[in-house]
This record gives C-alpha cells, sequence and structure tokens, in this order.
C-alpha cells in the first residue's frame, strides 16, 4: 500500500519534470520558459518530495528534510521567477511575436497619454 | 522503495542533462539563468533521492544547501540584470 503511495507520487513527479524540462526545450521565448520552470517545481519536485516522506514516514532524517526542502522550494521559487522574469522584461528581452498581450507596455502608454493631455 | 529512489534519481540527472541544452543553447542570458536554476533544483532532488538509496544521512545536507543557496543566485543574478553592477 504504502510502496504503492510512493510508486504513484513518483510517477507524477517524474512525469511533470520530464514535460517540464521538455518544455524548457521547445518554448518560443524565456517568459514561457519561466512557466515550465515553476510548473517543473510546483507539480514536479513536490510530489517526489512527498513520495520521500510517505516511503520513509515524516521524522525520519530523510523525511524531515525532504520536507524542509519543500517548504523552502514552496517559500523561494516565487520570488526567484518573478524576480527572473521581471529583470528579463526590463532588460528588454523579446516576447514571442505570436504573444497577444503585454499589459505593462499597455499601462505605460496609457499613463503617458494621460499625462500628455 | 529503494529501487524507486534510485530510478528517481537517475531520472532527475536526465531530466539536468536535458536542461544542459538549454543552458548551452539560449539565446539571451535570462533563459540561461532560468535554465540554471532548474539544472539546480533538479540536482538537489537526485542528491536526496541519492541519499534515501544508498542510506547515507551525509548527502542530506548537501542537498538541503544546494535547495537553498541556488535561489540566492538566481535573485542575485536579476538583480545584477536589472540594475548593474551595484
Amino acid at each position: 500500500m504504502r510502496e504503492g503511495i510512493v510508486i504513484a507520487l513518483a510517477a507524477i513527479g517524474g512525469f511533470f519534470s520530464l514535460t517540464g524540462a521538455v518544455g524548457m526545450l521547445r518554448m518560443p521565448d524565456v517568459y514561457c520558459r519561466i512557466q515550465c520552470s515553476s510548473m517543473t517545481i510546483t507539480m514536479g519536485a513536490l510530489p517526489l518530495l512527498v513520495a520521500l516522506v510517505v516511503g520513509e514516514g515524516p521524522v525520519s532524517s530523510y523525511g524531515s528534510r525532504a520536507l524542509l526542502v519543500a517548504a523552502l522550494l514552496l517559500i523561494v521559487n516565487p520570488a526567484a521567477s518573478h524576480a527572473l522574469a521581471r529583470a528579463a522584461y526590463k532588460t528588454g528581452v523579446p516576447m514571442w511575436p505570436g504573444a497577444v498581450a503585454d499589459q505593462v507596455r499597455d499601462q505605460v502608454a496609457a499613463e503617458a497619454q494621460s499625462e500628455a493631455q | 522503495m529503494t529501487g524507486v529512489y534510485e530510478a528517481v534519481a537517475i531520472g532527475e540527472v536526465v531530466i539536468a542533462a536535458l536542461l544542459l541544452i538549454r543552458l548551452a543553447s539560449g539565446p539571451t542570458v535570462s533563459d540561461r539563468i532560468v535554465a540554471l536554476n532548474t539544472i539546480s533544483t533538479q540536482a538537489a532532488l537526485a542528491v536526496l533521492f541519492f541519499a534515501a538509496f544508498a542510506r547515507r544521512t551525509i548527502y542530506l545536507d548537501v542537498a538541503l544547501w544546494l535547495a537553498s543557496f541556488s535561489y540566492l543566485g538566481a535573485i542575485v543574478w536579476s538583480r545584477y540584470l536589472e540594475r548593474g553592477l551595484l
């Protein structure tokens, strides 16, 4: 029973990690790749860590370290992804030509227009 | 159970090797940083599962260190890209 849960969680995590890696290779621009990267963490790394916790028990040294790493990833990964996306946008990394929305550009244009009036 | 851990560790290394392609060929610096960030997380997971497979508790601290300090690198890199060296 416990081994079945571990295998299922490991399969979910491995599948999502693999699709995230394929997405990193195939996505057209850096913003889509950031989305794939955080998907790899939230849906790929966390089930794997939960699998380790279920397999070893939460109070064993392996399970407790896995819980620590999971909490750390949950806290820090959104901050790092946000900082990377912001830095990429500010340094002018071009978007994919097929992108349909750039709300920051629209808002800056609207503010400039309202100041001109 | 250790077979599962071994398979996961090997799979993570394979995924990190796939991401190395993006690290080498990324057209901009931001692509490379994103790829490096993901690789370090996968490396931390691989070390963690190798520790559970080989029953060596000493490697757990390596994984914890990797997971906690790789993001510092990503944040410092993005700050450098945004504002320059200072």
